[in-house]
């Protein structure tokens, strides 16, 4: 009676082990397919901004990286020093607070900010239209914080200089126009945009062998002992 | 069990535990520093081969050690103490060391 339940409790756990490695399996590999999906989805879409944030909360994730459009007038201008684009290229960028209605603003990502006088200023009060792509707030400091110079791309930074309600992240300009016209200056290229899951597309279909075979190995191993105990 | 099999699984092994070894060192002291400390990956793009050589290099790591484990007619203990070997850092060359002393 001692030996079956021995032998029962010992199927269940190896039972138990190999479906959590199977599991751990299927796990990798969902995580593998998710790397392959966020690559080939390229939305092309300009939502208006209202469509995906909203400045009460965070911006949620499946709207980050999406094109957006949105109008208003700048209320203020920083500095974002060593700020790195999508190529790698390290640089001073130029920063905007946009109001887009009366209460709510949202950091606009103009350009560089060596090529700020390239173009004749916007008077504050012009109304402009813009496009870019939305991304989320930074969290590690790139510069020292002062009254010209941000930080970091994040507007909680500004909480205490405003009474606007803030959108969390902020867009990266693609197009920028008022009645007068399109602004013409360079704009900076937008990062690259991971999904946020470590690692790369082989690497997890790597882990997806391994726990595969440590499944097996746990579902032989009864039988191995057993052959080398009557040995 | 022929002598050569036995030298041909036992040199496998060997090789196997020294590549994914000094992969697991490259991994662990190499690659983990350049992504989450110096933030270099992307800009030397050849770095991710040490991750997803490590996954590929680990699964012939566990074949070769089942295969001289069985051999050896080894304890299940000392087969799985083998497998986790190879995801310590300089594990697997204790235990190549090991192995080579007890049955070469």
């Amino acid at each position: 009676m001692k030996a079956t339940i021995k032998k029962f409790l010992q199927a269940l756990l190896v039972l138990a082990l190999a479906s959590s490695f199977i599991g751990l399996g299927m796990w990798q590999l969902h995580r593998a397919q998710d790397m392959k999906n966020h690559k080939t989805v390229i939305d092309q879409r300009i939502y208006p901004l209202s469509d995906l944030a909203q400045p009460t909360g965070s911006i949620p994730p499946e709207s980050i990286g999406k094109t957006v459009s949105t109008s208003g007038h700048y209320i203020a201008n920083f500095k974002a020093p060593n700020q790195k684009d999508g190529k790698g290229k390290v640089a001073d960028w130029e920063v905007a607070l946009l109001q887009t209605d009366t209460n709510s603003a949202i950091l606009v990502v103009r350009g560089l900010w060596a090529d700020r006088f390239s173009n004749p200023a916007i008077v504050m009060s012009s109304n402009v239209s813009i496009i870019g792509t939305l991304l989320p707030h930074q969290n590690d400091d790139r510069a020292e914080n002062t009254p010209q110079q941000l930080s970091r791309l994040d507007s909680s930074l500004l909480t205490s200089t405003t009474d606007m309600q803030l959108f969390d992240g902020f867009i990266l300009e693609k197009n920028e126009s008022t009645r007068a016209g399109a602004t013409v200056r360079p704009r900076i290229s937008a990062p690259v945009l991971t999904t946020g899951i470590p690692g790369f597309y082989w690497q997890h279909i790597s882990y997806v062998a391994i726990w595969w075979l440590m499944a097996i190995l746990i579902l032989w191993m009864p039988f191995y002992s057993r052959r080398v105990g009557k040995q | 069990m022929t002598e050569q099999q036995t030298f041909g699984a036992l040199n496998r092994f060997r090789l196997m535990a020294i590549i994914c070894g000094v992969n697991l060192l490259l991994l662990i002291f190499g690659y983990m520093p350049a992504k989450h400390i110096f933030n270099i990956v992307e800009t030397h793009h050849w770095m991710v081969f040490i991750p997803v050589a490590h996954g590929y290099f680990y699964i012939v790591y566990i074949l070769t050690a089942l295969q001289i484990g069985v051999q050896k007619k080894m304890p299940l203990t000392t087969i799985v103490a083998l497998i986790a070997a190879g995801t310590i850092p300089f594990a697997s060359f204790f235990a190549e060391r090991k192995v080579v002393k007890k049955y070469s």
